[in-house]
């Protein structure tokens, strides 16, 4: 394991002998691998460090206040609503990887701007060490940004959790204070509640997979999952208040897993799942059905997309 | 300090068999599939899985070397098939919990997980024919042939993946790989 307060001596000092008095821009994705990027170029370089939020409507339920709070300590911090735009890239799109690179595009599209304004010379980014294999064996797209440095001409890119492992960088989390990054959020893919649409990503089923990740995250709280949400999969028939509804199917997806690299769906008692049925049903009149996904990764993945 | 390598043969949990090794103390490094044999030195070699066998570049290779070879998953099936055993499709996918019934309990690798482990698999595939000169060392009801073992010529297969967190003893099957690596 990682020794965490050598650690950080080293890798902000590393930051500071790269970029120097130069500027630098990092894309801040709530996630605990850039918190930790951004707070460790932070304390290096301070607020020639501008931390790019960029809010896709896509973002979990109260994610977007959660950021400016947890980062308020950076000045330089930009939130950006680009809600509207994503959408607009969406439309129409249905293919897993190509909504991958729409949202990838967009990301770069938003993030170019902030780079271009402020004049940014290095890009910081919380690149881990799996990222950097399995990128390589292309099970899926990495990186929002990636292709940033193909648009923007930096001077050189830092990603100074570039060795350590997702439990590393959690530990050298909570060394820099950022608990509430590691205990309150799960992992949460770059393409957001994207890959909790199965298909066309359309604010109203948007909508719905952020209510229904918000009830699973809350009832599931206990079982301590290290992944749990709802997904929104199709349409199906139900009936509500003796009216037919043709309504959407939200499956539940909770799983323990130590990296993600393999999974195992939870055993949730009855009661549990029933609770969240009745909420998700209850404050979704659009939704027909819920239904628990028992299979493990693999052969599954965790997420859906 | 022995040093293992891992040759990636494009699997998504070759780092995890690099982690294994390197949280051991072990001194290693990820071999790129395409790297020459001759250019590399090391007292063991991990054969990693993955999707295919048409892209295990100069993996063969390591066979005939000195250093002792362990096969996981594709890479176990990568040393049947050199050594002249059979692959085909199972009857039967692998995935997610496998329970393992240990059948050689003398065996270097795995004899110490005897009688029974519980591991995560992935794979379609597996060994049908046991290469000659090769012991069978596990079997389990989704996979004949779980794992095998040929002491003498230093080369070991396990179809599951011991460096996935959800394997119980996975590490056990690393140390003794180790073990076998020093005393070699």
């Amino acid at each position: 394991m990682v020794e965490t307060d050598t650690f950080i001596d080293e890798a902000v000092a590393e930051i500071e002998a790269a970029i120097g008095d130069a500027n630098a821009v990092i894309a801040l994705s709530g996630g605990v691998d850039s918190s930790v990027a951004a707070t460790l170029a932070h304390r290096a370089i301070g607020d020639r460090l501008t931390p790019v939020y960029v809010d896709t409507g896509l973002m979990r339920k109260g994610e977007t206040d959660e950021i400016r709070e947890t980062f308020s300590f950076m000045d330089s911090l930009r939130v950006i609503e680009a809600q509207d735009r994503f959408f607009e890239r969406l439309a129409g799109v249905t293919d897993p990887e190509e909504k991958r690179h729409v949202i990838g595009e967009g990301f770069i599209a938003e993030f170019e701007d902030v780079a271009r304004e402020v004049d940014a010379d290095y890009l910081v980014q919380g690149t881990i060490y799996p990222d950097r294999i399995e990128s390589e064996g292309n099970i899926k797209s990495h990186h929002n940004v990636g292709g940033l440095p193909e648009v923007v001409d930096f001077e050189g890119i830092v990603e100074p959790v570039r060795d350590l492992y997702k439990d590393e960088v959690r530990e050298v989390a909570r060394a820099l204070g950022l608990e509430e990054v590691v205990s309150e959020r799960m992992p949460f893919p770059g393409p957001g509640l994207a890959v909790r649409v199965v298909g066309e990503v359309t604010p109203e089923k948007a909508a719905v997979a952020r209510e229904a990740c918000h009830v699973v995250e809350e009832e599931l709280e206990e079982y301590e999952p290290w992944q749990a949400f709802g997904a929104v999969l199709g349409k199906a028939t139900g009936v509500k208040g003796d009216n037919r509804v043709h309504g959407w199917v939200v499956a539940v997806r909770a799983v323990e897993s130590r990296d993600g690299m393999t999974a195992r769906a939870q055993e949730i008692d009855w009661g549990t799942l029933q609770r969240i049925q009745s909420r998700i049903t209850g404050e979704n009149e659009n939704v027909a059905r819920v239904v628990y996904d028992v299979t493990h990764k693999p052969p599954a993945t965790i997420e859906y997309e | 300090m022995t040093r293992i390598v891992v040759v990636d043969l494009h699997g998504q949990f070759t780092h995890l068999e690099h982690r294994a090794l390197r949280d051991m103390g072990v001194d290693t490094e990820i071999i790129d599939a395409d790297t020459p044999a001759e250019e590399v030195d090391a007292d063991g070699v991990v054969l990693s899985g993955g999707p295919d066998m048409d892209r295990v570049g100069n993996a063969p290779d390591y066979l005939a070397g000195d250093a002792p070879v362990l096969g996981i998953c594709l890479g176990m099936q990568l040393v049947a098939v050199e050594s002249g055993g059979e692959v085909g499709p199972g009857d039967y996918g692998g995935y997610a919990d496998v329970d393992v019934e240990i059948v050689d309990e003398d065996d270097p690798l795995i004899g110490s997980l005897a009688p029974e482990t519980r591991v995560w698999a992935s794979h379609a595939d597996e060994v049908k024919e046991l290469p000659e000169g090769f012991t069978h060392t596990a079997t389990s009801d989704v996979c004949g042939i779980e794992a095998m073992s040929n002491v003498e010529a230093g080369l070991y297969g396990v179809q599951w993946h011991p460096e996935v967190a959800h394997t119980e003893r996975g590490e056990e099957v690393f140390e003794n790989f180790v073990a076998i690596c020093e005393e070699r």
